[in-house]
């Protein structure tokens, strides 16, 4: 295995799906099921049956709209004003109006979600409005489960490939160029209509413990979605409005607030007090986070040590089986028991992530991003605050778009030039004698977007970004060498992060305002709603590098009224650093 | 080209796996027969779960997580009486995941077994199957001397929400296990009865916090007039958890003569009580108790400031 | 330009008495969603599972999944 073989195949397919994770396995059956002779093809660089980001499973939906617990017009209300009004809100209505029946659907797949003792759905309350967290008892079989229903619909899957390119012509998607991640044998897919469901850009900077793995997100999510989208014209949204999250610091997985808020537990500073204002997981969120720890009020930490043990052994049971079960092995070994200690928590590198924040590969409420028959849903798609439910939901939307789409076209030409482009750009790494290791491009990368990209944004120390990243380019593309091919999934994985730091640095300086509070804090400028309340489409120019256009937000569905918009900021005792 | 394809092979082929002499092979053909989810694998994994080595019989009784109905559930109770306690431990585990009610075909033969792990065992997996004939022999192990059996049982009753069963759920919460008893009264929620009610009333008397505090939250849904008086009582509990419940459930029955009993306890040091206290001052929107909230306007917890707030936009509209 | 040998000590161990991979098991090596696991053979001739790339995300599935529990996922030095 690994030995770099020279070999090309080519299939043909209806709808071919890239990532077979959380929305793509979701849309691959939507797609059979509504089209049921339609050729569905799910490939994954991983195998489907454990990739993505829920590959070890959910301890729950953080933002399930349950009739009677909360409704489609108070969720996207909820949603508009955490992303600062930069929302379309006809992708979130749709959202807010079908994740139930997507939530009975999963339930029928066998994942279990929360019931009280008299089945019906038990509901916890996080947000100060509504009412959205609804736990997974048997998470860790979320994967299990969607692994069974693609066998019994009997879906095409293809694991270890790894796409690194689509094609299109005509106007519209053609196709994607793959390769083998054990063996680099090249595959290109000729397809009606792709739906991308590739996840978040999680290995964007580098972990505060220096270990390229030890990312917020799945490593495995390197960020392909974004650049493949980028290569082929599509345009990308708000990329500058970055994913930063609380975590558990060092071993990097998510505090689980929706796990233990409900049953009291909280974020709190050094001195055991609450100090996050702000009600929605958001940039103002985050912005809290930074100035408490930046303020001298740190360490932060998640409290659980004021609870019963009977509750702290819940929150135990639910953290240290389900998501990230090497919680536990963590906290064993650093001999930190969540009944006497607090737990030091600490800010997530950045990515790209719309599961928690609102940028991504534009879509609108049929997943349908600006090229025709190509698909995005998941993390990597714009929909804001999508988590794991939006994943489905609207993966769920782009299978059935794209079944339609497939009816009235047949496939696409295209330029057969571009796939000998292609291979010769993935191979040129195994073409060298010698060299930089993949994994060495990568670090350099990374450790520079920690130095010039993190928020506090600040406009000299993004061009300097820009300049050492075209450097690192050169170095790639003139000397990126591997030995095998497990070692070139990685350096096609690295330069899929240079892509995405690169347009992180672009679309960060093309908004010149601060908005989202962490997420894109620009020191030297102020939020400016006169010339920025608008999306900023980030798409690839004609010299190669990031071009940038506003966009309108489209008109509100639900209304905000003036004083809902701001509604925690006049909650404040003391403004933040943000708000002076 | 179909190399590229995850294999759809025949499972009789699949299933050669199982003759292999040395347990890792059988292992494997168990594997894959799990990962076909064709119906046609039950009964080469039924044969797997009684295998010799007990390394193949735990992953058939995992393997059958990926399938379901009456023959599943028929090997999964089989393993219940296994020798090997990770066999049991898989099949109880696979009993859970069982979605159709046919399934309950194979279990509910098995719903007076003399084996208390195999009778909690089963009763928690016809709970979610919700069959009616499920409820006799629950309402009779309701008496079982293993308190595991017993909270399985007050779980299918609560499941299948039948009044005719209000008698023997009241029963359960006297149980001498305080788990049966919180279960049972966590249980009572679907009934709007004044036997519900009286019975949660009781429950808020219970030694034990974790059985009060359920009293107190399930009065909010089965709760009438009656509870008024003893949720109010139940305000000065040792335990704030029971007191937060309490004031919860105050507020969705909307019992104003509470409010000035609830404004006080915004002193109590407990930010997570105070928090519910002012959430619900709001609810109830009686005039007196603004001089409670609007001395913690300020307040230094985030939380409780904002409820506070959005308490006193309340009473001001 | 030659690269360097650096060691390090990698989180995923596999207690070879109990690993089946000599009778054809890769589950380990299948889900594993970074691909860093891979099949060695030992001296004697006999195969064993082994964490053959340092790039791992603690996530699990190798030790949940194994079918004789031979795997360990420990914490990744640098972040423990």
């Amino acid at each position: 295995m690994d030995e770099i073989l020279d070999s090309s195949n080519t299939l043909e397919c209806d709808i071919l799906i890239i990532g077979g994770g959380t929305a793509g396995p979701m849309a691959a059956l939507k797609a059979k099921k509504k089209n049921p002779k339609a050729n569905v093809v799910l490939l994954d660089k991983a195998n489907v049956k454990r990739s993505g980001a829920i590959s070890m499973g959910m301890d729950g939906l953080n933002n399930s709209v349950i009739p009677g617990y909360a409704t489609p017009e108070q969720y996207t209300k909820e949603i508009t004003i955490a992303n600062d009004g930069i929302c379309d809100q006809a992708a979130v209505y749709r959202y807010a109006e079908e994740c139930y029946g997507i939530i009975q659907e999963l339930d029928s797949f066998g994942i279990r979600f929360q019931k009280d003792e008299n089945g019906e759905y038990d509901v916890k309350k996080v947000h100060h409005i509504g009412t959205y967290v609804l736990p997974m008892p048997n998470g860790d079989t979320v994967k299990k489960a969607l692994y069974r229903q693609l066998r019994k619909a009997r879906i095409n899957i293809v694991n270890r490939y790894m796409a690194t390119r689509l094609l299109t012509g005509e106007g519209r998607v053609a196709g994607a160029i793959c390769v083998n991640t054990r063996t680099a044998e090249f595959l290109t897919v000729k397809a009606k209509a792709v739906i991308m469901g590739l996840g978040a850009a999680g290995r964007l900077g580098l972990p505060t413990s220096g270990y390229l793995y030890g990312t917020y997100e799945n490593a495995t999510n390197s960020g392909e979605g974004y650049a493949m989208a980028y290569h082929a014209g599509a345009g990308l949204a708000n990329l500058e409005c970055y994913q930063i999250n609380p975590l558990i610091k060092d071993y990097n997985g998510p505090a689980c607030a929706y796990v233990a808020g409900p049953l009291g537990g909280y974020t709190a500073n050094a001195k055991g007090e609450r100090f996050i204002e702000c009600d929605y997981w958001s940039g103002q969120m985050m912005q809290e986070f930074y100035d408490e720890l930046q303020g001298g009020k740190g360490p932060v930490y998640l409290k659980l040590n004021h609870l019963a043990e009977e509750t702290v052994a819940e929150i135990e049971r639910v953290l240290h089986i389900v998501e990230r079960p090497t919680r536990g092995h963590f906290h064993a070994g650093r001999g930190t028991d969540y009944r006497k200690q607090m737990i030091e928590m600490h800010i997530s590198e950045i990515g790209f992530c719309s599961g928690h924040s609102a940028s991504g590969v534009f879509v609108d409420e049929h997943a349908r991003t600006t090229i025709p028959g190509l698909y995005a849903a998941g993390d990597m798609a714009n929909v804001p605050h999508n988590y794991m439910l939006g994943a489905f939901t609207n993966g769920a939307f782009a299978g059935l778009d794209a079944a339609e789409f497939i009816e009235d076209v047949d496939f696409a030409s295209f330029d057969e030039g571009e796939v000998i482009a292609e291979r010769d750009r993935v191979l040129a790494p195994t073409k060298r004698d010698d060299g930089i290791p993949p994994n060495q491009i990568e670090y350099k990368t990374r450790r520079l977007v920690n130095d010039y990209l993190q928020p506090p944004k600040v406009t000299a120390k993004m061009e300097l970004a820009q300049q050492r990243f075209e450097e690192v380019r050169e170095d790639m593309e003139q000397g990126m060498y591997v030995r095998d091919a497990h070692e070139l999934m990685r350096a096609l994985e690295a330069s899929t992060i240079l892509d995405c730091a690169e347009m992180a640095a672009a679309a960060s300086m093309y908004r010149t305002e601060s908005r989202w509070g962490l997420y894109h804090n620009r020191v030297e400028y102020e939020r400016d709603d006169e010339n920025w309340f608008c999306h900023t489409i980030l798409t690839k120019g004609a010299d190669g590098k990031p071009t940038h256009k506003k966009q309108e937000v489209k008109p509100y569905i639900v209304e905000i009224e003036d004083d809902e918009k701001d509604a925690y900021y006049k909650q404040r005792v003391t403004s933040t650093v943000a708000a002076e | 080209m179909n190399d590229l394809f995850e294999d759809f092979d025949e499972i009789s082929e699949l299933a050669e796996g199982l003759n292999d002499a040395a347990p890792g092979g059988r292992i494997m053909a168990v594997i894959e027969l799990a990962d076909s989810a064709d119906p046609a694998a039950i009964p080469y994994l039924a044969k797997a779960i009684v295998d010799a080595d007990a390394g193949v019989r735990k992953q058939a009784a995992i393997a059958f997580t990926d399938f379901d109905g009456p023959e599943t559930s028929a090997a999964l109770v089989g393993a219940l009486s296994d020798t090997d306690p990770s066999v049991i431990e898989a099949a109880t585990v696979s009993l859970t995941e069982l979605k159709d009610p046919a399934a309950g075909d194979s279990i509910l033969p098995h719903l007076e077994s003399e084996d208390p792990v195999k009778l909690a065992a089963c009763f928690l997996g016809i709970k979610e199957l919700r069959r009616s004939e499920a409820l006799g022999p629950a309402i009779k192990a309701l008496h079982h001397q293993a308190y595991e059996v017993r909270i399985q049982a007050v779980g299918v009753i609560g499941w299948l929400q039948d009044e005719t069963a209000l008698p023997a759920l009241r029963e359960a919460t006297k149980d001498a296990e305080p788990k049966v008893r919180r279960t049972a009264l966590s249980a009572l929620g679907f009934s709007k009865s004044d036997h519900a009610e009286v019975t949660l009333i009781t429950g808020l008397d219970d030694p034990e916090w974790i059985v009060r505090e359920a009293a107190a939250e399930t009065l909010a849904k089965s709760g009438g007039t009656a509870c008024l008086a003893p949720l109010r009582a139940a305000l000065k509990d040792d335990f704030w958890q029971v007191r937060l419940k309490a004031v919860r459930s105050l507020g969705k029955l909307n019992a104003i003569e509470a409010a000035m009993e609830i404004g006080p306890m915004m002193e109590i040091p407990v930010p997570n009580l105070r928090k519910e206290c002012a959430a619900v001052l709001g609810e109830l929107a009686v005039p007196e108790t603004v001089q409670f909230l609007e001395k913690f306007a300020d307040d230094t917890d985030p939380d409780v400031r904002k409820n506070v707030r959005w308490a006193l936009g309340k009473l001001a509209a | 330009m030659p690269l360097a040998q650096t060691a390090t000590t990698v989180p995923v161990v596999v207690n070879d008495d109990l690993c089946i991979a000599d009778k054809g098991c890769t589950v380990c090596v299948d889900v594993c969603p970074l691909d860093v696991l891979r099949i060695a053979v030992k001296d004697d001739g006999t195969k064993t599972a082994y964490m053959k790339y340092d790039e791992c995300w603690y996530c699990m599935p190798c030790e949940a999944d194994c079918p004789t529990d031979a795997v360990t996922v420990n914490l990744p030095y640098l972040l423990k």
